[in-house]
């Protein structure tokens, strides 16, 4: 038939083809560079953390040498052994492993404060009807931009008349405060996705504030709760300032304590111990990261494209 | 059971008044539907009767109780919605407890209720999946069973079958109306689809605008509808309106001369309750489906039509035709038999008896 | 008659977000701004002299510490924005890779896991000009080649931005990546059948499109920057000398070092007013982003 449509594209056809051919070589070339470019940025951000671990494995006459880059000739587990029990801070040279325990000590009382308190919070401004709503979340908003320095005297004023300067529960109240505008309104962006006949549903069977809580929109909140959980990890074992300020000598963290030691102190600089430090002080985020990074995604992406 | 009663029932939202002095009474055991397109306010007066939503003016009884003020919980109803609002997290079976464990029952008769519930619905099989394993039939009964669990003597429903297919919509209508049947609850209904109203209602409130455009039986409904909107919206084909100019003899008979179609339709025997005079405008109603289209029966007095047709609609069970008359289409349900050896363009004759002859005010739309 | 407890629970559970609010910033805000305009040293004293009022920032504005740090402020904020520029790179290019995507997201987000205080040492120890990358250099026969930032003014700043930047890349592309993501897929479609060139491209159409996403980094950036404080303490301590004072390293100092609580009030509120200024149009161009959204949707 003249009209069929095969031979009348016939030829156009078979230049398309030519040209995706062409086209076909063009783009891997071009995806070759970026493959490569990739691997170059990929390495810069790696080789930091390499050059970290390579240090901290070498006998101080290695690390002597110069060669930064160069691996270990010797492996010595040495300088993680002396910056775990010997380190020095100025005043003593217990090591960073009080440090360590320090920062256990004050993320879980953190991570319960801040969490606790935004979580219910977040719920109670998503899903109840609560007039001045609004105004708040607005509020919370503009809190979470205002920086710690504009309110740290007064905080420690407070902290101190609690009886809490210097303790780890001092730390983790300040943390929670610090937290909560920003982890609120994480909390309730999420929480306002549930449908709202669901909630209605609940309202109608149960009615109950703290019982609705409990029994329907926690157990529906395990997406949110790992990308919070990852958020405030990090936020808090690697948070230097307010560990510094509010922690006093007997509850600092593991990061001033590292600071004090390769920063503050005086006479010889043992670089590879201090790297075992820096290195110890870093392993416990990363392997968070490395191991929940996948579920971090998930539940940003979770959040987003729920419904 | 109770009743349950709107005495004055006002709604605002800002300066618009979604509800306004809305009065309507559910008799004991009743099964109340509310009738009417999107946005007439039906579902706002279900959750304002549910507590979720607040009223502006007015006041709520249920039983003797005056429940304005009560939270929902503590009003006595259920409700069924409309997408299930199943609890994700939890079994059919945690679901169906959940609302129970709130009340502070022991839980041997949390349980008792649970198995009734379950069997009364057919879900017992399912009682340890969780919603998102179900379909949308069972997850409609697993939300019923929810509502009846709580066993409480009003139970409201916000459309709950207008997601699913139309084979399980009819056999949800049955199960609905079986379980009215059986346990005798106060029901309160909320749907835009007539079908299930009239098959399903005690009594229906026909809604529109936020006002109530008529109460009363599926039957009232039907044959006298109280306005054009009521008598538009029942009735699938809706109801041919035609507009029309009273014309009132010498010694009193009324008759209406029609606009669209050379005929005159002798109104003597209506049982006005308001008569109209001579050249007030009509709206004449007449459905489809009362036109005989085998010409005059003779029992009964008709007013006879003879149309060309546009086109016919054969549906298996039915057909109907649509006829030209002065660029308006005129429904007329015709056998299927007929409808297959008539084609358009032939003309067709078509009685209507004057006894089944709807006669509005063109103006105000209400029933004279 | 009953009490309406769905009105009154969420209200009791939201008392001590309030308080939080109340007193952990608007009180304490209040209170920094108060004792801005006192003469208090170690401890506070809540007298105001209504003459001179102004006295700490009169001082303040006369340090030549405090001009350093709002100097480097800027200085840090145009250098970091190159993280930006990165991160979109790196965001343009991951999304086109097919092979190892995943692997190429995991690593460069990886330092945001890492302290800004490991960090900065990190950094310290390859800018050790003996033992570091400048020693790496020589020892490759590039013997004139300085690397030693860090002990010169002029440059210990480009160090902190290096560090920072090397910190801060994978925020960014992960952000540049979901503004990427969001973007419709047949518009890469589109300009393939148009023929429309790789450059092209991306400059007249993929970047235009990002531009609230641009905007979005280029506030937290800053805001961030306002912030830097633990990554000069890890690299230089505010060294050599105070050229590498920031206002919050300023601040801190004032308070901790110096005691002087009316000083660093007033270093902390030219901080707050400096935020909010970065702050207001964030506000502005999301209502206004919003608004148009809305419009572009009836």
């Amino acid at each position: 038939m003249s009209s069929d449509p095969e031979i009348a594209t016939f030829p156009a056809s078979l230049g398309a083809a030519a040209r995706s051919v062409r086209r076909r070589r063009r783009i891997r070339g071009s995806s070759i560079a970026v493959f490569v470019f990739l691997c170059m940025c990929a390495a810069f951000v790696a080789i930091p953390l390499y050059v970290v671990i390579v240090t901290s494995f070498k006998p101080i006459e290695e690390v002597t040498l110069g060669r930064i880059f160069a691996l270990p000739v010797h492996w010595t587990l040495t300088p993680w052994y002396k910056a775990w029990n010997t380190l020095c801070t100025g005043l003593s040279c217990d090591g960073i492993k009080v440090g360590f325990f320090n920062s256990l000590a004050i993320l879980f009382p953190s991570l319960v404060l801040s969490i606790g308190l935004s979580s219910v919070t977040g719920y109670a401004l998503a899903l109840w009807n609560v007039r001045w709503a609004g105004t708040f979340l607005f509020i919370l908003f503009i809190c979470a931009f205002v920086p710690f320095q504009i309110i740290m005297i007064p905080l420690i004023v407070l902290v101190s008349n609690i009886g809490l300067y210097g303790s780890v529960w001092g730390i983790a109240l300040v943390h929670a405060i610090l937290a909560m505008p920003l982890l609120t309104l994480i909390f309730r962006n999420f929480y306002k996705d549930i449908p709202r006949e669901l909630i209605n549903a609940a309202i109608m069977d149960s009615g109950n504030f703290w019982h609705i809580f409990r029994e329907i929109v926690l157990p529906m909140s395990a997406n949110i709760m790992i990308v919070v959980l990852i958020l405030m990890i990090t936020t808090v074992w690697n948070d230097y300032l307010v560990g510094l300020t509010f922690g006093g000598i007997s509850a600092a963290p593991m990061t001033v304590i590292l600071a004090n030691a390769v920063v503050t102190s005086r006479g010889e600089v043992i670089h590879n111990v201090n790297m075992a430090a820096a290195l110890l002080t870093a392993i416990p985020p990363l392997v968070v990261y490395f191991a929940l990074g996948r579920f971090f995604v998930q539940g940003i992406t979770a959040g987003a494209i729920k419904g | 059971m109770p009743r349950v009663q709107f005495d004055n029932i006002a709604k605002r939202y800002g300066t618009l008044a979604v509800l306004h002095d809305l009065n309507l009474t559910v008799e004991d055991g009743e099964f109340l539907v509310l009738l009417g397109p999107s946005g007439c306010g039906k579902t706002t007066l279900l959750n304002l009767l549910a507590g979720l939503i607040e009223i502006s003016d007015g006041r709520i009884l249920i039983g003797e109780r005056d429940v304005t003020d009560l939270d929902p919980r503590d009003r006595g109803l259920a409700m069924v919605f409309q997408s299930y609002a199943l609890y994700p997290t939890k079994t059919v079976a945690g679901n169906l407890r959940f609302g129970l464990a709130a009340q502070k029952l022991n839980s041997a008769e949390i349980e008792r209720r649970v198995t009734w519930a379950a069997k009364l619905l057919q879900i017992e099989p399912l009682l340890n999946r969780k919603p998102a394993q179900l379909s949308g039939g069972q997850r409609q009964r697993v939300a019923i069973g929810r509502a009846l669990v709580k066993r409480s003597g009003v139970l409201l429903f916000d459309e709950p079958l207008s997601n699913l297919d139309a084979k399980l919509r009819t056999e949800m209508r049955l199960e609905i109306k079986k379980l009215h049947a059986e346990l005798g609850q106060t029901i309160v209904y909320v749907t835009h689809d007539q079908i299930e109203a009239m098959t399903m209602a005690t009594r229906i409130a026909v809604m529109n605008g936020g006002i109530i455009q008529q109460f009363g039986t599926p039957d009232d409904i039907y044959e006298q509808p109280a306005n054009l909107f009521v008598a538009r919206f029942i009735g699938s084909p809706a109801m041919n309106i035609f507009e029309a100019t009273a014309r009132v003899s010498p010694g009193g008979a009324v008759s209406a001369g029609l606009d669209a179609v050379e005929t005159s339709i002798d109104l003597s025997g209506y049982p006005f309750a308001a008569r109209p005079i001579e050249g007030t405008r009509l709206s004449i109603g007449l459905r489809p489906e009362h036109f005989n289209a085998g010409g005059p029966n003779g029992a009964a007095q008709a007013a006879v039509f003879d149309l060309p047709i546009r086109h016919c609609e054969k549906a298996g069970s039915d057909a109907t035709a649509y006829l030209e008359a002065g660029g308006q289409v005129v429904a007329v349900r015709i056998d299927p038999a007929r409808a297959r050896e008539l084609k358009a363009g032939d003309r067709l004759r078509a009685s209507f008896p004057l006894d089944r002859i709807n006669v509005f005010d063109a103006q105000t739309g209400r029933r004279l | 008659m009953a009490v309406r407890w769905s009105r009154v629970a969420p209200q009791i559970a939201l008392t001590p977000a309030l308080v939080v609010t109340l007193v952990g910033f608007a009180w304490a805000i209040g209170w920094t701004i108060y004792m801005s305009f006192t003469r208090s040293r170690r401890f506070p004293d809540y007298t105001i002299d209504p003459a001179d009022w102004y006295a700490q920032y009169d001082r303040l504005f006369g340090n030549d510490a405090w001009t350093t740090s709002l100097r480097n402020l800027i200085v840090l904020a145009i250098g970091s924005a190159l993280a930006i520029v990165f991160g979109f790179i790196l965001a343009a290019m991951v999304e086109r890779e097919k092979f190892g995507e995943g692997v190429f997201r995991t690593i460069f987000l990886y330092p945001l896991a890492v302290s800004l205080i490991v960090t900065g040492l990190v950094w310290r120890w390859m800018f050790n000009p003996s033992l570091g990358i400048e020693a790496f250099l020589h020892q490759l026969g590039w013997t004139s080649a300085q690397f030693n930032w860090l002990a010169t003014p002029g440059t210990a700043m480009y160090g902190i931005i290096l560090a920072s930047i090397w910190h801060g890349m994978g925020f960014y592309m992960a952000l540049m990546l979901a503004g990427l993501k969001s973007i419709n897929t047949e518009i890469w479609s589109a300009a393939r059948l148009d023929g429309v060139g790789l450059w092209r491209l991306y400059t007249e159409i993929i970047i235009p499109m990002m531009k609230f996403t641009f905007l979005t980094c280029a506030i937290l950036l800053s805001l961030g920057v306002v912030k830097a404080y633990d990554i000069v303490v890890a690299m230089t301590n505010g060294g050599p000398g105070t050229s590498t004072w920031t206002p919050a390293y300023f601040a801190i100092n004032a308070y901790s070092t110096r005691s002087n609580i009316g000083f660093a009030s007033a270093a902390a509120t030219i901080m707050l007013l400096i935020t909010l200024a970065i702050f207001l149009p964030l506000v502005l161009i999301t209502a206004w982003h919003n608004r148009q959204g809305e419009a572009s949707r009836t």
